[in-house]
């Protein structure tokens, strides 16, 4: 109960939300509004004027030319000027809906942007494209159908009902019983169709995730002879949503249109009983029961409508719940702190203390402190999961510093803005991506100031230019999905050319040549050699002839530096860099011998 | 019109399934039948109070046959859509998991060529709008004709069939304006949907490379890109939207003029006494009722017209047949021996570029392979052939003795355990992705296959464990980790021949030599195939051959290799330092 609650309330900021972007394109939206009500007006007019005339011309046989002529002419302007404005105010509700859906999808996508990889790492990639896509055009159609239908058929049905009114006091208070029934089968509707309406796209989106992993997973789908079970749990989902949908139609059967269709039976059973009833007594105008019936036919088209946007409306609802829910995700990148706007020179490196963790809990790196003067390549090395790549992420400030401090020419990481430490730092991850696009879009990404000459340039630094050269379209050989085409090595050049086309001044290398042969490493170590004056670099590596140059190399054990010194040093200082392969040796559980 | 083929082409379900479908169509027309009751009685019951003839016994049963021709009609809509609803349901069930068996059956070539957004948009998008043509399709069909057709005869028959006439004039200008705005929408509607995928397609590129994004600072670049994509989206929108927004005004001008063409010939009849006022009445209510057959008319094209699309683009997915060819009466049995390959030639696009050649060697039974060479050499192509992902000619490739093409293709695929270059996890747990080959392992099992992997250690340090979910791709995880956990997953399968492609490029050293070792000592009967740029992880192996740029330049042990000047001996000595401190001296 309380659960439910809390649940409606939310709904109820959502919906006030939903109904506070409707400021972004006020004028259009009011200009609309009014447009939409002078329609309705004058589209009700229509039966009041056949009602005047069956009742004061055809029934005592009057017809007066003038006045025929003005009532049909009367008849047919209102019915071409309420369908121009009604056009008018279509196109005017579209666009104002559409305008307000661009801007807040604009909003949700730069706020992704601004999101911490935190974030990114337990945010499934589909789930965010769905809510900045698909989301979105569920809440669309709130503005264009949902919103406007509402508006729309309650003022009909307001002017239906001061029509009734009009013409007949005391009828149009027995049709207001119509209202407290179709209130309750909306409740009824509310509550049961809508329920199983939810649970029916939870298992759609289900259905979805499923098949989208088994797309791309589907090589280790097939090599593992997998198909079959993955088949049979993927017929699985689909049947439970199939279930779902179902129940869904029956409740939609019970509820939507054929209930109201029952109603409006009863409402014309109510209509005629009246005048049938009044007719014993007293006579009665066949107009006010044209217009009555006519009334009757037109207040349930509206009804129906509502009844079917009411679905829409929870959809539109719970998608617009999950949009502010990313809209207000506040696990945001690390920010700047302080105003002096900081520029980096010299590119010299220091962690002091750092200590850091993930989930708050285990701690991944302990009190790393360590030093990069400017221009000096800074190596480190270590079992894996020992930490290497978290230092890379602390450094290039994709995760919140918790402990310690780690500054750039003297000046805390922090103090630094975003743009400035992207465009010193250059970055090889571990993992390459390569977008969709040509090669030298995916060298330059959107940087303008990368020219094809530049492009070229790079690819040559990193040796990518031979294999490139080679492809049928050269530099603009477009990338089929995630790269599928390229070698792994050839993918990890490409991004690798990437990083030496933004010329940065600290290069950051996550074992950026660990699937590439020992002959190609070494050019492009040689080149990197001569390109070393002023750029400080810090090399992950496993193959430890890759860092052999190094100034100094740091040796990580569970998040701990417990070795450092030049290569030289390390192994003449009493084979510290050994013993620690025989001590871990030492260390190792028996049971995994046995 | 032709768009109304679509049903054609899926009478093979309604064929399937005619019960439900004539069945509910019988109850449809039933309905369409029922709600002609309605305006006569509004009609017998206006002219009676006209003529004040109205009796309350007269009055009653007229209300008691509304009543029960409301909760007739309710109780028939039930069912129908129960059983046309449910059908057309069961189809797009029906061909979700025949386009799930279709892609489970498709060779990487087919996943090269398309982007996995796009058949996903066919899976869903598409399916949707079959579903919609055999439901709603059938539906609006039916009774636009049906319930049109009856009302239009009972108007003609019972009242007058001159004033029918006479206002169904403005139809034709409807029918016409209809198709028209038909085809304006139809070009408009498939740009805006276009412009749509673009835009999803760029959402998705831009979340799976934020880590990218971010490190190159170009989220304001991104930002500006996905501005520019999403107005095109605005505007295409807009252009259908002024075409949409057409519909309705036409249909109500439509139907305004027939209800004033109605009224002031129908007057004109009453005065003429062919007609009494409450005929007149009972017509404009049957003119009301004929004004969802015209909307389900238009809606109908609208439903067809993408019915038809889809159905067309799906069949067209599902006729492509990008399989790998298997024998019907090929081997069942599961490969154990030796592997022998005498390759020619291949390359992946007919008549390209020769990815592979000359490459000759045979592997006996349980002994242990390496193959080095250049990045692009074709090193992860070779492997890949091994597990036929690509066609290739026959007699180049025998697996215990028999060439691969003889096999069934499950058969070389269970011999066979695969450790991809790039590892990819799937999003549940660590157990689960170890045991995604052998699903029902003990948890015993997966412990030591992880063990054997040497990860158990990282595994267990971990604060669910076993039951620790990887995130998306396993983004959680270190580089190595990911390897260990792919790893763990080939040896748990106990292949008859493993192949490690590169699989060991981001472990170090010393967990690299655990790893080799628990091999040896594991496999000491099976075949191990490893790739590697690290020659320490090849240095064991009975063989090794030397790619470069698609051919065999080297063929040897470590020892034979490393006596003669050529790539291997130049690595070699590039690396010696390496190996060096690895062996602690
Ligand atoms: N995004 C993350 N969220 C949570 N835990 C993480 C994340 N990234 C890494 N870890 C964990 O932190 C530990 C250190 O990982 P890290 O990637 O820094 O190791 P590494 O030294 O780079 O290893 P490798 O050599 O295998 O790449 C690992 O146990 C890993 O599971
Ligand atoms: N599916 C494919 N379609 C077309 N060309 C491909 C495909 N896969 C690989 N290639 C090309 O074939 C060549 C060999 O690629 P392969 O992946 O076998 O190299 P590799 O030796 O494994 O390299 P690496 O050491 O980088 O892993 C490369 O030039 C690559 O671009
Ligand atoms: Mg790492
Ligand atoms: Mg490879």
């Amino acid at each position: 109960m309380d659960q439910a609650n809390t649940k409606v309330i939310k709904q109820r900021t959502v919906f006030s939300r939903l109904l506070s972007y409707l400021k972004r394109d006020q004028k259009r939206l009011i200009a609309a509004f009014a447009l939409l009500i002078i329609a309705t007006g004058t589209d009700l007019l229509g039966p009041i004027i056949i009602k005047i005339f069956i009742d004061d011309h055809l029934t005592p046989r009057s017809f007066e030319p003038s006045v025929m002529v003005l009532m049909a002419g009367g008849y047919i302007g209102i019915i071409v000027l309420s369908c121009l404005l009604n056009y008018v105010q279509l196109v005017l509700f579209q666009t104002a809906a559409m305008n307000i859906i661009q801007s807040m999808r604009i909003d949700v996508f730069s706020n992704v942007h601004d999101l911490g990889l935190r974030f990114f790492d337990r945010t499934p990639v589909g789930s965010l494209v769905s809510k900045i896509t698909n989301d979105t055009e569920a809440i669309k159609d709130f503005y264009v159908s949902v919103l406007s239908a509402f508006v729309q058929n309650i003022v009909y049905l307001a002017g239906i009902f001061i029509a009734m009114f009009y013409l007949n006091v005391k009828l149009g208070l027995f049709c207001l019983v119509l209202l407290p029934v179709i209130g309750f089968i909306m409740v009824l509707y509310r509550k049961y169709s809508s329920q199983s309406f939810l649970h029916m796209r939870e298992k759609l989106s289900e259905l979805n995730a499923k098949l989208n992993e088994s797309l791309q997973g589907m090589s280790i789908v097939q090599v593992f002879n997998q198909q079959r079970r993955l088949k049979k749990e993927f017929a699985d989902v689909n049947k439970e949503h199939n279930e779902a949908w179902m129940k869904n139609i029956k409740y939609n059967g019970l509820l939507l249109r054929p209930a109201v269709d029952l109603v409006y039976v009863l409402a014309i059973m109510i209509v005629l009983s009246f005048f049938g009833i009044k007719s014993f007594s007293s006579p009665v105008e066949i107009g006010v029961i044209y217009a009555f019936v006519n009334y009757m036919d037109r207040f349930f088209e509206p009804v129906n409508m509502l009844m079917m946007r009411l679905s829409m409306f929870q959809q539109a609802i719970i998608a617009g719940s999950r949009v502010f829910e990313l809209l207000d995700e506040d696990d945001q990148a690390p920010g700047t702190k302080g105003s002096s706007d900081p520029v980096i020179t010299e590119g010299a490196i220091e962690f002091k203390n750092v200590t850091f963790s993930y989930d708050g809990k285990h701690p991944v790196l302990k009190n790393i402190s360590f030093h990069a003067r400017p221009g000096e390549t800074v190596a480190l090395v270590g079992h894996t999961g020992s930490g290497k790549s978290s230092i890379t992420n602390l450094l290039m400030r994709f995760y919140e510093l918790q402990q310690g401090e780690i500054t750039i020419d003297s000046v805390p990481l922090s103090h630094y803005r975003n743009d400035e430490l992207r465009s010193k730092m250059g970055l090889v991850l571990q993992d390459s991506f390569l977008f969709a696009g040509n090669i030298a879009h995916n060298i330059s990404l959107f940087n303008t100031d990368i020219t094809r000459e530049r492009v070229k340039e790079a690819s040559d630094f990193v040796q990518a230019s031979e294999f490139i050269e080679k492809l049928p379209d050269g530099y603009d050989q477009e990338i089929g999905e995630r790269g599928s085409t390229f070698s792994t090595g050839q993918r990890q050049l490409i991004s690798f050319a990437r990083t030496m086309a933004f010329e940065p001044k600290i290069l950051i290398l996550d074992e950026a040549t660990a699937n590439i042969d020992t002959q190609t490493e070494d050019a492009i170590q040689h080149a990197l050699h001569k390109m070393r004056s002023g750029r400080t670099t810090i090399a992950i590596a496993h193959r430890l002839s890759t860092i052999q140059d190094a100034d100094q190399i740091l040796v990580l054990h569970k998040g701990e530096i417990v070795e450092r010194g030049t290569h030289q040093e390390l192994i003449q200082f009493g084979g510290l860099y050994f013993k620690m392969y025989t001590l871990q040796q030492k260390d190792k559980p028996t049971e995994e011998v046995s | 019109m032709q768009d109304l083929n679509v049903f054609w082409d899926l009478m093979w379900y309604f064929k399937q399934e005619k019960r439900r479908y004539l069945t509910g169509i019988a109850l449809l027309s039933l309905v369409s039948l029922c709600l002609l009751v309605p305006p006569k009685i509004i009609g017998y019951t206006v002219d009676h109070i006209k003529n004040n003839s109205l009796t309350e016994r007269q009055l009653g049963s007229y209300m008691l046959i509304l009543a029960a021709v409301a909760v007739t009609v309710y109780i028939l809509r039930f069912f129908w859509r129960v059983l046309i609803y449910g059908a057309s349901i069961q189809l797009a069930l029906l061909l979700r998991n025949r386009l799930y068996t279709h892609f489970t059956n498709m060779s990487p070539r087919f996943y090269q060529k398309r982007r996995v957004g796009d058949l996903m948009a066919h899976s869903t998008n598409d399916l949707q709008a079959i579903q919609q043509t055999a439901g709603d399709g059938v539906l609006t069909l039916v009774d636009s004709s049906m319930m049109g057709g009856f009302t239009l005869i009972t108007m003609a028959s019972t009242i007058s069939w001159k004033l029918t006439l006479i206002s169904l004039l403005p139809l034709p200008f409807m029918a016409w304006s209809t198709s028209r705005y038909g085809t304006m929408l139809h070009e408009r509607f498939h740009k805006a949907q276009e412009a749509f995928s673009e835009m999803n397609d760029k959402v998705q590129e831009s979340i799976s490379g934020a880590r990218v994004i971010k490190a190159f600072g170009q989220e304001e670049e991104d930002v500006d890109a996905f501005k520019a994509l999403s107005k095109d989206v605005v505007q295409k929108n807009i252009a259908v939207a002024k075409v949409d927004a057409l519909f309705d005004p036409t249909i109500s001008l439509v139907v305004g003029a027939s209800f004033f063409l109605a009224v002031s010939y129908g007057s004109f009849l009453v005065l003429n006494g062919e007609l009494t006022i409450g005929q007149l009445v009972s017509f404009t209510s049957y003119l009301g009722l004929l004004i969802w057959p015209m909307l389900a008319f238009g809606w109908l094209f609208n439903i067809v017209e993408r019915g038809r699309a889809s159905y067309d683009r799906v069949t067209a997915l599902l006729k492509v047949n990008d399989v790998i060819s298997e024998k019907e009466d090929g081997i069942q049995k599961t490969p154990a021996g030796s592997v022998v390959v005498n390759l020619t030639s291949f390359s992946f696009e007919e008549n390209g570029q020769k990815a592979l050649q000359d490459i000759h060697f045979e592997l006996n039974e349980g002994k242990t392979m390496g193959i080095v060479g250049k990045t692009g050499s074709g090193k992860t192509t070779l492997c890949r052939l091994l597990l036929r992902e690509f066609e290739v000619e026959d007699n180049q490739i025998f697996l215990a003795g028999h060439d691969i093409n003889d096999y069934r293709l499950h058969a070389v695929r269970e011999a066979i355990g695969y450790v991809p270059q790039d590892h990819f996890l799937f999003s549940a747990t660590v157990a689960e992705n170890i045991a995604f080959g052998k699903y029902r392992a003990s948890f015993q099992d997966i412990k030591q296959a992880a063990k054997d992997a040497a990860v158990y250690e990282d595994i267990v340090q971990f604060k669910n464990g076993f039951e620790t979910v990887v995130g998306e791709r396993g983004v959680t995880l270190s580089g190595g980790q990911k390897q260990r956990i792919s790893i763990a997953r080939a040896l748990l399968t106990e292949p008859e021949l493993l192949i490690l492609d590169d699989s060991l490029s981001a472990v170090d050293a010393r967990t690299e030599e655990d790893i080799l070792k628990n091999l040896k000592r594991k496999r000491k009967d099976k075949t191990t195939i490893i790739t590697a740029h690290r020659l320490s992880s090849v240095g064991h192996a009975d063989l090794i051959l030397v790619l470069d740029e698609g051919r065999m330049v080297q063929k040897g042990t470590h020892e034979e290799l490393i006596a003669v000047p050529g790539w291997y001996r130049d690595t070699y000595e590039r690396q010696a330092l390496e190996s060096l401190i690895a062996k602690g001296g």
